[in-house]
């Protein structure tokens, strides 16, 4: 049963799905395109910081609430009794990677040279949380939460790249950078989004057990509309990678505004699949 | 410390996560119909659950918080004493926390006819 805390939870969640993603996402990409994205560096710097401040604040209101949760009421979310019987389960040691996560990534974007390892670390603290508690921890496999690892890392990359990609192909003199950062992070997709498919499908398929799962139960149609949304997503990146990109590198400058437009449509059902696996994640139980 | 030590140990990995606690049965059973009001109900969970609040509903009266004593510890059984309000539908309605962390609640009734 979804009572208001339990809706309170879901957004929590997605709070902190966006904030990691996007601030972990952007690490990856700074380091990985260092020399593509240095026009805008700054820029990602600041929006790193941001981002892990919102998940670091995500991360606190998700305990809080579930503080409320056991209580049936607002006082919950304050009280030392509830928060301290949190704190002793996984539940508080999850809070304490994603805050030691979140704030060693605003360390690291404030720090010179060694910064973006720092917040790099801190990126895999705060993600090696989710392999500490909910359904796929459950599994008690130490491979699947690799498994997990490796999966919200390639989200993340994917994510990172589209801020910086749309804000260099909105921005003429950085045509040629734009063109490069799209058929480089191409490359890389294409060897990382398969494999992030696969890992999504065999934990998929470890916790549903069997395809009819996928359709009887609330579980199951949550996933399957995830999987529908992130198919529009892959369809909506081929046409990056096989269209405006190429035409960009021709030095098109009507593909570059077509590959920032794309983005921000990308962007909006990148949303929408992480409020699924909110959803997914906090209140659907497990067909048994 | 504890947990600064969990911290430190980032690389090691954690096992133990349990199942969800479901609650197998209730004294008086959920829908059950007796001819006199119970002193004390109690829970039968399947997994370990530290029970967090507790509220009886009778009728149309506003809901009354049940006192927990000194049950504040993780554990299967709870028995509680019931302050009986004469005939009518009871609604008892609980909440808790599993070991994994999970907060669980569910709720039953009963009638003193």
């Amino acid at each position: 049963m979804l009572d208001i805390w339990g809706i309170a939870a879901i957004l929590a969640k997605l709070m902190l799905y966006i904030g990691l993603a996007g601030s972990v996402g952007l690490v990856i990409i700074r380091t990985a395109f260092a020399d593509l994205v240095s026009p805008v560096s700054d820029r990602i710097r600041t929006r790193e910081a941001l981002f892990a401040a919102f998940a670091l604040v995500a991360a606190i209101l998700g305990f809080m609430l579930r503080g409320a949760a056991l209580t049936g009421g607002a006082d919950g979310m304050t009280d030392p009794e509830m928060l301290g019987l949190l704190w002793q389960t996984p539940v508080g040691d999850v809070l304490v990677y994603r805050v030691a996560g979140t704030v060693l990534i605003i360390i690291g974007v404030f720090t010179p040279l060694v910064g973006q390892w720092i917040a790099l670390a801190g990126g895999v603290i705060a993600l090696w949380s989710f392999t500490q508690i909910g359904h796929v921890p459950e599994l008690e496999t130490t491979g699947v939460r690799l498994l997990l690892l490796l999966h919200l890392l390639g989200i993340a990359f994917w994510i990172g790249i589209l801020g910086p990609l749309r804000t260099l192909s909105r921005r003429p003199e950085h045509l040629t950078s734009a063109a490069t950062l799209g058929h480089r992070f191409g490359q890389a997709a294409s060897l990382i989004v398969p494999g992030l498919i696969l890992a999504g499908l065999l934990m998929a398929w470890l916790l549903l057990g069997d395809l009819r799962a996928l359709v009887v139960t609330g579980y199951g149609q949550t996933l399957l509309i995830k999987l529908v949304l992130v198919g529009a997503v892959l369809t909506l990146a081929a046409a990056n990678k096989l269209r405006f990109v190429p035409a960009m590198q021709a030095g098109d400058d009507n593909a570059a505004r077509h590959l920032a437009r794309s983005i921000e449509i990308e962007t909006a059902v990148i949303l929408v699949v992480l409020a699924a696996t909110a959803t997914l994640t906090s209140v659907l139980t497990l067909p048994s | 410390m504890k947990k600064l030590a969990t911290l430190a140990l980032v690389s090691t990995l954690a096992t133990g996560a349990f199942a969800h606690s479901r609650v197998d049965t209730t004294t008086p059973e959920n829908g059950a119909v007796i001819a006199d009001v119970p002193t004390e109900i109690s829970f039968n969970f399947a997994a370990d659950i530290r029970l967090t609040r507790v509220d009886m509903t009778h009728q149309d009266h506003p809901s009354v918080r049940l006192d927990l004593g000194d049950q504040t510890s993780f554990d299967r059984v709870f028995t509680l004493p019931l302050q009986g309000m004469g005939e009518g539908t009871y609604r008892i309605e609980w909440r808790g926390l599993g070991v994994d962390g999970h907060a669980m609640q569910g709720a039953f009734t009963f009638t003193v006819d």
